[in-house]
């Protein structure tokens, strides 16, 4: 029986596409910095700068608003993990992915508008948003700030510390999304994760 | 001294002083004149019409007589000295002294200067051009002596305006009076080798005479240092200053050589013509006879005068002019037709040398700051009379490599940001204080040089003219044929501290020596000491003949040593010649040694439409920053390298020719989109195939699976 199952609203969507067109961007804007003269998709380093930073900052008031959105609307929730989380939850949904997943078995945690992620996706929003992101958030301004700041640049290393750390979060934010990506057609088809995310609706067909 | 501003009535005025405030007064009147007459008039017409008149002046001799009655050589120090300028003041700064003032082991030591250097100006400094320094007065050892003062005088006389270095021995007693007296048979100050017989022999100081300050070769428009040159390297100290003179019509030099004075030039007082004298600011033309070629605009570049290359541009191929380079009709730059810009944009702004190195207590140009006190300006607490009576002749200047004399007296001068309004004329460029901290201005606004410089000087195989192997860069072809093609070259990037003490990116000319060094000595081994090693004498016509030993090791089958053999390419070959400089030499311990000499590039400034814009030009892979540059193709490997008085590796041998590496360098730097961490890469790139590979092996499984 075919149903659409209301998963993610308007405020979500919005979110994340925002954020998601932003993270390409800067993905994309960085590699013209990191590789200016094999990435030059912006006719000049200078433009890829600037972007880069706007872009950041953009990104930074979308994490800010989500912050906003997500305690208010009272859904933080859905990025909390419990203990089991960590622990025979987490196991369960990596045997999915590992072994189940190839057998045509049914995803250990159903999506659910009560709870939207998975053990693992928990687990990487944790890591992701709490560590990584504000790790480059705080590089990225660092080194924006090199002409507003320098003594405090110059305190933490200046570029020498910085370029590579911040470069390494970027490698590691492209992986992120490679994989998220990915996992995104590990639904019930290979569209209908992607689709509830453009739609808010989760299409429980074949369920 | 009276103060010129505070009146009058009692106290004394001499006439040079009151002529001078007639002279001020005309100069303002002119100056207001023009200001309402015109609005503002073209820099370049008013440097034509407005000029400050100086006094008609006698010239007189050591006795303070008029030398148009004694026939004397013209004493500076009486005629412009007395009561007009205080010549000890004037004369004791860097112009006159190069060095001769800072003889002070523990200031050199302080400022990281190597031991063997007795002073940190050409009067005492090593350099690889000409393998040679001034002998230490302290010697015992007749094998240390190599350049003394007299010899040093007729070598670099010529430039070396006189004065301290050439009155004053290096005790300070002034020669030709009872105190000047050598200390032993070996006193520099007062010996010479003799070239023939090798030995030190005394200096005749009665004879050649001592060379007072050659005030005229700044100050007169119609200076000739070529004549001055003459008598300078022939040991005619007294009347080289005279010689100077010559194209004035004051000096007539007769058929014996000997020198007159064409009582025309002069008034029926006794004073020269002030015409005639032309007393001046140092024009671009003065400057340009010693420090490199400079011209307001022209469209012929000599810069070899008087047998000399002239420094600037040896060293670092600096044309200081206004003329576009396309409109270059001599000598043959390759590709000027597309070089529609002038030489240097400063040079066609109209300005001159004394602009930026300007005279430090000059009340009209002195910088009036004073950072110690937090004052972006301070009235000038020295009037013009004062000033005129004490110039300071310590000019501005910046602190730059290799220059190092008058050390506490480094970045007097304005800096470009002083006149520019960087911050506004850079819109486009990002991080603007970052660029300005970490770059110097010239690294971009010097994108490439259009001349030939000074490449190599390689004294560690000489030549059998018993001189050293040079080579250019930026030139196909010999220096003094005007048809050589000129293609110019790129600079050399080094790192260098600035007065602000961040350490910059800035452009530079590398030159690169080759010599002994005698350890056992601690200094470079003399140029007569290498040539003792290498000759079995001097034959008739000039040539030295090779040693066997030399002939046996490089010489090819008809036993001639062309220059592809002329190079240590073996270890063997290197222990030869270090034996024939410990047996033929008295050489201890000899060394070679390999030196990079950075020269910074200062002029021949772009404008804004040459300068680089290209931010890929330093940030993309092939930054230039890194770009290895030619050093000198028979360097010999395995040898220890010094850079910038220090032992640093920055010769890499695995390029075509060896070539400038500057990684160590430029290791204080992370340049975005350049520099890499290595490891930082790996990881990175490992995380991102990681995904993609677990992305694709996965979606493949499911796909062979049927579960996508």
């Amino acid at each position: 029986m075919n149903s659409q199952m209301p998963l993610y609203s308007l405020h979500e969507r919005v979110w994340h596409w925002l954020q998601a067109a932003g993270m390409l961007s800067l993905i994309l804007t960085g590699m013209a910095i990191h590789y200016p003269d094999r990435f030059g998709i912006l006719g000049s380093m200078t433009n890829a700068v600037r972007w880069h930073s706007w872009i950041g900052f953009a990104l930074i008031l979308n994490g800010f608003l989500g912050i906003f959105y997500h305690v208010t609307a009272e859904k933080y929730h859905h990025f909390l993990p419990r203990m089991d989380d960590f622990t025979g939850a987490a196991i369960r949904q990596a045997r999915f992915y590992f072994y189940g997943i190839f057998k045509g078995e049914q995803h250990p945690f159903e999506d659910d508008p009560r709870r939207k992620l998975n053990p693992l996706q928990k687990i990487t929003y944790l890591l992701l948003l709490n560590v990584l992101l504000p790790f480059q958030i705080v590089t990225g301004l660092l080194m924006w700030g090199a002409d507003h700041w320098p003594v405090t640049f110059t305190r933490v290393g200046g570029l020498w510390v910085l370029g590579p750390a911040h470069t390494l979060g970027s490698y590691l934010f492209l992986a992120f999304l490679i994989g998220h990506v990915y996992l995104s057609t590990t639904g019930p088809t290979a569209g209908s994760l992607l689709l509830a995310m453009i739609t808010g609706c989760y299409d429980q067909e074949k369920e | 001294m009276p103060r010129l501003r505070k009146g009058p009535s009692t106290r004394q005025t001499n006439p040079f002083q009151a002529e001078l405030l007639v002279a001020i007064t005309v100069l303002l009147s002119a100056v207001t004149f023009g200001q309402n007459a015109g609005g503002t008039t073209p820099r370049k017409t008013q440097a034509k019409t407005l000029k400050l008149a100086h006094p008609e002046i006698l010239l007189k001799d050591e006795a303070g007589q008029n030398v148009l009655k004694t026939g004397k050589p013209i004493s500076t120090r009486q005629s412009c000295g007395g009561d007009c300028h205080d010549y000890e003041f004037i004369t004791n700064s860097f112009h006159f002294q190069q060095g001769k003032n800072e003889m002070d082991r523990a200031l050199l030591a302080s400022h990281g200067a190597p031991p063997f250097n007795t002073s940190p100006g050409m009067f005492g400094k090593f350099s690889i051009i000409p393998n040679r320094q001034l002998t230490a007065s302290d010697i015992t050892d007749p094998s240390d002596a190599d350049m003394s003062q007299p010899e040093w005088l007729t070598k670099c006389g010529g430039c070396h305006t006189g004065a301290g270095i050439s009155e004053f021995d290096l005790r300070g007693h002034r020669f030709l009076t009872p105190e000047a007296k050598p200390t032993g048979a070996l006193d520099p100050s007062y010996t010479i080798r003799d070239r023939d017989s090798g030995r030190v022999i005394p200096w005749d100081w009665q004879r050649s005479g001592i060379a007072e300050a050659d005030c005229f070769l700044c100050h007169i428009p119609k200076a000739t240092r070529g004549e001055r040159k003459k008598e300078m390297a022939a040991g005619n100290f007294r009347w080289a200053n005279n010689a100077t003179l010559l194209d004035t019509g004051i000096v007539v030099r007769r058929g014996d050589g000997a020198f007159t004075y064409n009582s025309a030039a002069f008034n029926s007082d006794g004073t020269v013509k002030a015409a005639v004298l032309d007393i001046s600011d140092p024009a671009l033309e003065n400057c340009a006879q010693c420090h490199g070629f400079t011209a307001r605009n022209t469209t012929t570049i000599q810069p070899i005068q008087h047998a000399d290359i002239m420094r600037g541009t040896e060293k670092s191929g600096w044309i200081y002019n206004g003329a576009k380079i396309s409109d270059t009709e001599s000598p043959n730059i390759v590709g000027k037709e597309k070089m529609d810009f002038s030489w240097d944009v400063h040079a066609a702004a109209g300005l001159v040398c004394i602009d930026c190195h300007f005279s430090v207590n000059n009340p009209g140009r002195m910088i009036q700051e004073d950072a110690k006190k937090n004052l972006r300006y301070k009235p000038a607490e020295i009037d013009l009379a004062e000033y005129l009576r004490r110039p300071d002749h310590n000019f501005a200047r910046g602190d730059i490599p290799p220059e190092t004399v008058n050390l506490t007296q480094h970045d007097t001068m304005r800096a470009c940001g002083d006149c520019h309004e960087a911050e506004k004329s850079h819109a486009f460029l990002p991080y603007k204080s970052t660029h300005f901290r970490s770059l110097a201005c010239q690294t971009c606004h010097i994108p490439a040089v259009h001349f030939w410089a000074y490449r190599s000087d390689d004294w560690g195989f000489v030549m059998d003219t018993g001189g050293s192997r040079i080579s250019y860069r930026g030139i196909e072809g010999s220096i003094v044929d005007p048809e050589s093609e000129i293609g110019g070259y790129l600079p050399a990037y080094i790192t260098t501290i600035d007065k602000k003490n961040n350490q910059q990116i800035r452009p530079t000319n590398l030159i690169t020596g080759v010599y002994w060094f005698d350890k056992r000595k601690g200094r470079p081994v003399f140029t007569w000491q290498v040539q003792n090693a290498f000759f079995a004498g001097k034959a008739a016509e000039g040539e030295f003949p090779y040693r066997p030993e030399i002939l046996k090791a490089f010489a090819d089958k008809d036993g001639i040593i062309d220059l592809p053999q002329a190079v240590y390419d073996s270890p063997e070959k290197i222990a030869l010649v270090k034996d024939l400089l410990k047996r033929y030499s008295g050489v201890g311990d000899p060394e070679l040694r390999i030196e990079v000499v950075p020269w910074a590039m200062t002029h021949g400034i772009a404008g804004k439409q040459q300068a680089i814009r290209d931010c890929v030009a330093c940030h993309g892979k092939k930054s230039i920053l890194g770009r290895p540059v030619d050093l000198n193709s028979s360097l010999p490997a395995g040898v220890p390298v010094v850079y910038r008085g220090k032992n640093l590796d920055v010769v890499n041998f695995k390029t075509k020719e060896p070539s400038f590496d500057n990684r160590v360098l430029l290791n204080s730097f992370y340049i975005v989109g350049y520099s890499r961490a290595a490891w930082i890469e790996w990881l990175g790139w490992i995380c991102v195939a990681a995904a993609v590979l677990f992305s694709l092996v996965h979606g493949a499984l499911r796909l062979l699976g049927g579960r996508l």
